[in-house]
C-alpha cells in the first residue's frame, strides 16, 4: 500500500514537471514557422510570372524570421514579431490579475486558520535538555536563502504590481526612483538566491527523501483536521512538500528562468525565449511566494519552538518528541538522526 | 468523514478548477485608449505651445500639414 | 489635427539605408542605437523589397501597456513618447514591441543592466522643456515644435517613406497607388494601428 502511494507520489512529481515544462514551451511565443511560398525561388518564380504581384514578399513580413539589414542589434532583421502581444495578454491579464487574488487570499486564510486554530504549542512542559536540529551551515544556507528570497520577493512585487498599487499612492517619481533601485537590487540578489538555493538542495535533499512513514502523515493530513499526532523523521512530509515543490522545482524555475531574463540576448535567446522566461519566472515566483507564506507561518506563528530551532540551532527534548518522533527516537539511540 | 481526508481532495481540486474557470469571465479587454492630460506623470508641452508658433495650434497645423503635402512629387512637377 | 503616423512604401524603398543615417545624425543617438533601420526581403532575389522599420507610435501600444514604472505617454498628435528620468532598462517594451524599436545604449548587458530605453520620438523630443539642451541630449531634436516632420521622411530621397498627419498621408499613398496600379500594401499598419478588437475598442470611446 505505502510503496504504490510512494511510486503515485514520485511519478505524480514527474508528471507535473513534464506538464509545467510542455505547458511553457506550448506557450504561444514563439516566432511561426516561414510561410509556405515565401521563400526566395517562390519570389523569384513569381516575378517572372506576374511581376506587378509580391505576395510572396508580403507572406514573409509576419513570419517573425530575421531577415536582411545593416543595423546591428538583437534580432534587427526581424519586421514584425507578434508573439509580444501575446505576453503582454499573459502579463497584464491573467499573471497580474489571478497572481494578485493569490497572493491577498493565501495570507488571509493563513491569518483565519490562525485565529481559529492558534499556535501550537506543546503539550507537556519543556525538559531543559536541548538537542542539536540544525548545524551552523545549514542555518547559513536557510537564513541567506530566506533574506535573499525576502529581498527579491519585495523588489519582483514592486515590478509586477507597483503600478497599481504603489502608483495611485505615491505618484510616478517615486515609483520610478524605487523600481531604479529595486530592479538594480532584484538583477544583483538573484544570481546569489540562486546560488543558495543549490545549496539548500544539496544541504537538505537527504533528509527530504520520501519514507514509508510519510504515508501515514498523509493519510491523517499532518494532524491537522483531527490534532492528532503523526511521527516523522527529520522532517515531516508537509516540510518535504515544500522542499521538493517550493524549493527545489519553483526555486529551480524560478532561478533558471531568472538567469534568462538577467543576461539579456546573451547567447542565442531571442525576445520569445525571455518572454516565456519572464512567463514562467512570474507564475514560479507568485506560487513560490503563496507556498512560503505557509513555510512562514509554520516556522514562526504556527508552531512554538519552531523558529527557535532555525535560530539557535537546538530544539527542546520535548518539542522533538511532540513533532518529529522517529528523529527524536533516532538520536536518543546514538544514531545521526538522517533516514 | 474526517476518518477519510483523502476523499475531499477530488473535491476540493474540483471546487477549485470551477472557481478558477469561473473568474475567466472576469476578464477585462486590455486596449487602453491614453489622452493627452490623463497621464499624471511629467507633463511635456505641446509642440506648438513654447516654440515659435506661440501656442498658435492652427498656423502649426497649417505648416505641418503643408509639409506633409510636399512629400508627394505629384504636387510639385504638376 | 488628426493623428501622426509612418508610411513605408516598399515598391519605392531602395535600401540607401539615408533614414537611418539621418536619424542618427539629427538626434545625436548613442552607439550602438539605431532608431529606424531597413530590413530587406530576400536581398539579392528578383523582386526583393526592403522596408524601413522604427516606432510606429501605435494606436495601443504595447510597450505602454508593460512598462513597470508607466514612463510613456501619448501627445495629442498620436506620438508615443517616454520619460527617460522614469526608465528603469527593464526591457519589458522591447519583449512587447512587434517592430523591435526600444534600444538600450549598453545593449546586452550582464545583469539587466541596458541603460535607458532610447527610441524614435516621431522628432517630437521629450517631456523636457522644448527646443532645450536637456531635450536634445536625452530625446534628440524637436522638429514637430519647429513645424517640420521627422527627418527620415522628410529626406528621403524616393519619397518611400513618409510621415505626417494620417489622412494626409493616405490620400498622398492613395494617388500613388493609382498611378502605377500595383503596391497597395501598407506595410504594418495592421499591426501599430490595429484592426480588431483595437478598433472596436476605438469606436465604443468615441474615437475615429
Amino acid at each position: 500500500m505505502t510503496i504504490r502511494m510512494m511510486r503515485a507520489q514520485g511519478g505524480g512529481f514527474a508528471a507535473l514537471l513534464l506538464m509545467l515544462l510542455l505547458w511553457a514551451f506550448a506557450l504561444p511565443l514563439h516566432a511561426a514557422e516561414r510561410p509556405a511560398g515565401s521563400s526566395a525561388a517562390d519570389q523569384a518564380e513569381r516575378q517572372v510570372e506576374r511581376p506587378l504581384n509580391n505576395a510572396p514578399v508580403w507572406r514573409a513580413v509576419r513570419s517573425g524570421e530575421a531577415h536582411t539589414t545593416n543595423v546591428r542589434g538583437p534580432e534587427a532583421g526581424v519586421l514584425i514579431q507578434s508573439e509580444g502581444n501575446t505576453w503582454r495578454q499573459l502579463r497584464n491579464g491573467p499573471i497580474t490579475q489571478y497572481g494578485g487574488w493569490l497572493l491577498i487570499l493565501v495570507p488571509s486564510a493563513i491569518v483565519l486558520f490562525w485565529l481559529v486554530k492558534g499556535t501550537i504549542r506543546l503539550h507537556q512542559p519543556r525538559t531543559g535538555r536541548l538537542m542539536k536540529r540544525f548545524s551552523a551551515f545549514e542555518r547559513f544556507i536557510h537564513w541567506g536563502t530566506a533574506i535573499t528570497f525576502l529581498v527579491l520577493a519585495v523588489t519582483g512585487l514592486a515590478i509586477l504590481f507597483g503600478k497599481h498599487v504603489l502608483l495611485p499612492i505615491f505618484g510616478h517619481g517615486v515609483l520610478a526612483a524605487l523600481l531604479d533601485v529595486g530592479k538594480t537590487v532584484h538583477n544583483y540578489v538573484g544570481p546569489a538566491f540562486g546560488v543558495f538555493v543549490v545549496l539548500m538542495i544539496l544541504t537538505f535533499l537527504r533528509d527530504n527523501v520520501w519514507q514509508a512513514i510519510d504515508a501515514v502523515w498523509i493519510r491523517r493530513a499532518g494532524g491537522v483536521l483531527d490534532g492528532s499526532h503523526v511521527p516523522s523523521g527529520r522532517f515531516n512530509f508537509g516540510e518535504k512538500t515544500w522542499f521538493w515543490i517550493g524549493v527545489t522545482f519553483l526555486g529551480l524555475a524560478v532561478v533558471i528562468s531568472g538567469l534568462i531574463l538577467d543576461f539579456p540576448n546573451i547567447g542565442e535567446w531571442t525576445r520569445s525565449d525571455m518572454q516565456t522566461a519572464n512567463i514562467v519566472h512570474a507564475i514560479g515566483a507568485i506560487l513560490l511566494l503563496g507556498l512560503s507564506f505557509g513555510h512562514i507561518y509554520m516556522g514562526t506563528l504556527g508552531v512554538e519552538g519552531a523558529y527557535e530551532s532555525m535560530k539557535t540551532g537546538y530544539v527542546d527534548e520535548t518539542w522533538a518528541k511532540e513533532h518529529h518522533e522517529i528523529w527524536y527516537q533516532d538520536i536518543k539511540a546514538g544514531k545521526s538522526g538522517h533516514p | 468523514m474526517s476518518r477519510h481526508p483523502l476523499k475531499r481532495l477530488p473535491v476540493l481540486v474540483l471546487a477549485g478548477v470551477l472557481s478558477a474557470g469561473l473568474s475567466a469571465c472576469g476578464e477585462v479587454p486590455q486596449v487602453t485608449v491614453y489622452e493627452q492630460g490623463q497621464y499624471r506623470g511629467k507633463t511635456d508641452t505641446r509642440p506648438w505651445e513654447d516654440s515659435e508658433f506661440k501656442g498658435d495650434r492652427a498656423a502649426w497645423e497649417k505648416a505641418l500639414k503643408q509639409r506633409a503635402r510636399n512629400q508627394s512629387e505629384y504636387n510639385r512637377i504638376q | 489635427m488628426g493623428r501622426m503616423k509612418f508610411l513605408c512604401d516598399a515598391e519605392r524603398c531602395i535600401e540607401c539605408n539615408g533614414c537611418v543615417t539621418a536619424c542618427k545624425n539629427e538626434h545625436e543617438v548613442p552607439w550602438g542605437v539605431n532608431r529606424r533601420r531597413v530590413v530587406t526581403m530576400n536581398d539579392g532575389v528578383p523582386g526583393e523589397r526592403s522596408i524601413s522599420v522604427a516606432c510606429m507610435h501605435c494606436s495601443d501600444a504595447p510597450c505602454m501597456a508593460v512598462c513597470p514604472t508607466d514612463c510613456f505617454y501619448k501627445t495629442e498628435d498620436g506620438v508615443v513618447l517616454h520619460d527617460k528620468d522614469k526608465c528603469i532598462g527593464c526591457g519589458y517594451c522591447f519583449f512587447a514591441c512587434p517592430f523591435g524599436a526600444p534600444q538600450f545604449p549598453n545593449g546586452q548587458a550582464a545583469f539587466g543592466a541596458r541603460g535607458k530605453m532610447d527610441k524614435c520620438t516621431f522628432c517630437a523630443g521629450g517631456p523636457e522643456e522644448t527646443g532645450s539642451q536637456a531635450e536634445y541630449d536625452k530625446y534628440g531634436s524637436n522638429r514637430l515644435a519647429q513645424g517640420k516632420l521627422p527627418l527620415c521622411a522628410e529626406m528621403c530621397s524616393t519619397k518611400a517613406l513618409l510621415a505626417g498627419d494620417a489622412n494626409v498621408v493616405a490620400d498622398i499613398f492613395r494617388e500613388r497607388v493609382l498611378r502605377r496600379g500595383t503596391g497597395a500594401e501598407v506595410w504594418g499598419w495592421d499591426a501599430a494601428y490595429g484592426g480588431g478588437e483595437q478598433k472596436r475598442e476605438r469606436k465604443r470611446e468615441g474615437q475615429s
